[in-house]
């Protein structure tokens, strides 16, 4: 575990309890999420019944469409496909598949017990490829790591077994968002629509790849025609892109830090105009009138904000993935002036991005850091948060549901941004962007006012 | 268990691919078997050659086989034939090369026979035939979960088959330190290597456990192979049908169970150069 762990703190053992993410999978939800993609789980059964409970169900009863839930086709792999191989049953699958589900693509997700046994499934799907069916295979096992590691795992599979090699000319103000990772950030299918309407409004094409916005596979198709690919995360996605960029020669633009309200927002539109060279007058006609909306409701927001005087939070921390917890955590440090006072992150970042990850903590505001730690044991979440220093105020806790009980001993208001949130019905509820934030607002002080959390 | 009066003692050879272990414990077990004793062989290979011999030719279908074609339903009859002596035969299998998960394929395999009832009261040995070496768990299911707690492992004076030999000693003593299986000796099964009997007696007091029986090689074995027997049913007056039978006696007489301690890479080189089979470096001279 990282060396920023306090003294006081417990050790990690080699259990994790409370985990803030689903296992590798958990892809087969990232298919769901691409409009008229169809997942054929190669796995055990309840393996991908498990991801819908941390991945869905149990993080805003997100629900399903499609071939998501119970409509999934799963090998349901047993103790005859462990010690025959599981091929042949596969390979009947797929073909039922292709048979009775209306679909666009069909991504074969591979589990553990089908990884252990070694079965060939590149030998089964790609006679599928050969005869013109879209399908894709992905090796996402759960030893192989978190529904993050698995969702990249799948993109990447995708782009280089459907959409493939391209040599045409690039389309210039087309671009690929890589953003957050669907079902598994709770807000993914609000957020992936104000994204969508940022990047529309300051006079982009957006493949948004996923979500109610996505044009499904024909956008993923048109990947290689993109000008450039946005990455709007600390890391999830970087991988991605510069695979992108060496396989169609695209650049990237990464900006680490997801926008949250009306200043980073209007920063982060101008840096994505300036990099792609477009004619900004769009952006800027945009720009001036979502400033306009967004400062209406802060006006009538101050006269609260300053009156009010009684339970407003002044300390605040976020237990939640690395894209939720420095989104949060800018926002309300820099704008809302709460003092950050735990940052802990959740979703395991490789060693790789850790240090970067822990910078942008280091200028949140003017004055303003906080310390990154990366810890991803619940327990150990709740102990760190217990002894956290909130000072007078009341602390506020952006977590989620496993962060209920530590929020309700330290009498504190808790806010969900992450996975598991089993207390919230959520559909297109958005905490980023111009309109999001205006809805973070609301709820981080309707739960300071006494309306629940 | 085996402590108790009438008991089952179950029993698992391994030891290096080639090496002998099939026909060794054929051999043995007809011994056993010709001396009164109740034995079941359960061949734990995919190739399932564990007893040819003991039934005079590949007279019955796999465990595995059979739970692929008939899936769970079966009688256990369709599994395990009589051989030499009443011996009870079975083979657990294997996938298809190259396909599916051999060691699970042992798991099911035992699990199938203990829930049709396969361990009888009357029987007095089982004796598990395994593949080459400990290569994943499923090959130590025999020695895992309470089933065979004395081990033989089957060795020569063959560099290679040392090597395996302490291999499998380490995964015996991982599976000793938490549980009843202990090692009951090497067997040499001889190549006629210079010094084999020095060699092999050094080597298993090394590993804390004594030389059980030196087997010495004679052709008469392969030739009793040919005819799909045991030398003791083929050739029942040879001196080689003598040897098993020996064997088999100290086998059943043997009170010696250890966990082995098995050596490091380079204390085995050192006793594989004291006895010549490796050079040792001042030999390279320039």
């Amino acid at each position: 575990m990282p060396e920023t762990l306090t003294a006081t703190a417990p050790k990690q053992t080699n259990t994790i309890v409370h985990p803030h993410y689903g296992c590798a999978i958990g892809a087969v939800y990232s298919v769901v999420a691409i409009p008229g993609g169809v997942p054929i789980a190669n796995c055990g059964p309840g393996c991908a019944d498990k991801q819908y409970c941390i991945l869905s169900s149990g993080n805003g009863y997100q629900g399903t469409i499609g071939a998501g839930g119970g409509a999934m086709p799963s090998v349901n792999i047993g103790e005859n496909e462990v010690v025959f191989g599981g091929a042949k049953k596969l390979d009947g699958l797929v073909k039922s598949a292709l048979r009775i589900m209306k679909g666009d693509l069909f991504v074969v997700v591979t589990g553990c017990s089908s990884e252990l046994v070694g079965d060939d499934i590149g030998s089964v799907v790609r006679r599928y490829q050969r005869a013109g069916k879209p399908v894709v295979y992905a090796d996402a096992a759960g030893f192989k790591g978190s529904n993050i590691t698995g969702h990249l795992i799948v993109v990447r599979e995708i782009i280089d077994q459907f959409v493939g090699e391209y040599r045409g000319r690039k389309k210039k103000g087309l671009v690929n968002l890589f953003f957050e990772v669907p079902y598994f950030n709770t807000n993914w299918r609000g957020d992936f629509i104000e994204m969508k309407r940022i990047l529309d409004g300051a006079g982009f094409t957006v493949n948004v790849l996923f979500g109610p916005g996505s044009r499904g596979v024909e956008e993923w198709r048109d990947i290689p025609k993109a000008q450039f690919n946005l990455v709007v995360s600390p890391w999830v996605g970087l991988d991605t892109a510069e695979h992108l960029k060496e396989k169609y020669k695209q650049p990237y633009l990464h900006i680490p830090v997801i926008p949250v309200g009306e200043e980073a927002t209007t920063a982060f539109i101008r840096q994505v105009v300036e990099f792609a060279g477009i004619d900004p007058a769009k952006s800027e006609a945009f720009i001036k009138q979502e400033a306009h909306y967004y400062y209406y409701f802060l006006e009538h927001f101050s006269e609260f904000f300053s009156e009010f005087w009684f339970g407003l939070p002044s300390a605040f921390t976020v237990a939640s993935d690395s894209a939720t917890n420095i989104a949060m955590t800018k926002f309300l440090a820099d704008q809302m002036g709460i003092i950050p006072v735990k940052q802990i992150i959740t979703d395991n970042p490789p060693e790789k991005y850790r240090n970067a990850i822990s910078r942008l903590y280091e200028d949140l505001s003017e004055g303003v850091s906080a310390k990154a730690e990366f810890i991803e044991d619940g327990y150990m979440i709740e102990q760190e948060i217990k002894n956290t220093d909130f000072g007078a105020s009341v602390p506020l806790i952006l977590g989620s549901t496993w962060e209920s009980d530590v929020a309700t001993e330290l009498k504190g208001l808790l806010v969900k941004v992450c996975t598991p949130n089993t207390e919230e019905v959520v559909l297109n509820r958005s905490y980023i962007g111009y309109r999001g934030a205006l809805t973070l607002i609301e709820k981080v002080y309707t739960a300071a006012v006494g309306g629940g959390s | 268990m085996y402590l108790m009066a009438k008991k089952l003692r179950q029993i698992a050879i391994y030891g290096k691919g080639g090496i002998g272990k099939s026909t060794t414990t054929q051999n043995l077990t007809a011994g056993l078997a010709e001396s009164g004793k109740k034995v079941m062989v359960v061949g734990c290979d995919p190739k399932a050659d564990s007893t040819r011999l003991l039934l005079g030719g590949l007279a019955q279908r796999t465990v595995l086989d059979t739970l692929r074609d008939q899936g769970e339903d079966i009688s256990l009859d369709l599994i395990m034939k009589d051989g030499y002596k009443n011996t009870k035969c079975v083979e657990s299998g294997g996938p298809e090369p190259g396909v599916g998960c051999a060691g699970r394929g042992i798991i099911t395999a035992i699990g199938l026979l203990e829930r049709l009832g396969a361990y009888t009261k009357n029987l007095d040995y089982v004796f598990y035939d395994v593949l080459g070496d400990v290569v994943c768990g499923g090959f130590a299911m025999p020695i895992r979960e309470g089933k065979a707690k004395e081990i033989y492992i089957v060795a020569s004076g063959e560099m290679m088959a040392l090597y395996a030999a302490n291999n499998i000693a380490r995964g015996i003593e991982r599976y000793a330190t938490q549980g009843e299986v202990r090692l009951g000796g090497i067997i040499c099964n001889s190549r006629n290597v210079d010094r084999e009997n020095d060699l092999l007696r050094a080597f298993a007091k090394e590993l804390g456990t004594d030389l059980t029986y030196f087997i010495p090689r004679d052709n008469i074995v392969q030739r009793a192979e040919i005819r799909k027997k045991t030398v003791i049913e083929y050739k029942p007056d040879a001196q080689q049908a003598d040897e098993y039978r020996a064997l088999a006696k100290k086998i059943a007489e043997n009170k010696k169970f250890v966990i082995p301690k098995p050596m490091t890479q380079e204390r085995l080189e050192e006793i594989l150069t004291e006895f010549g089979l490796m050079e040792s470096s001042d030999e390279y001279a320039i």
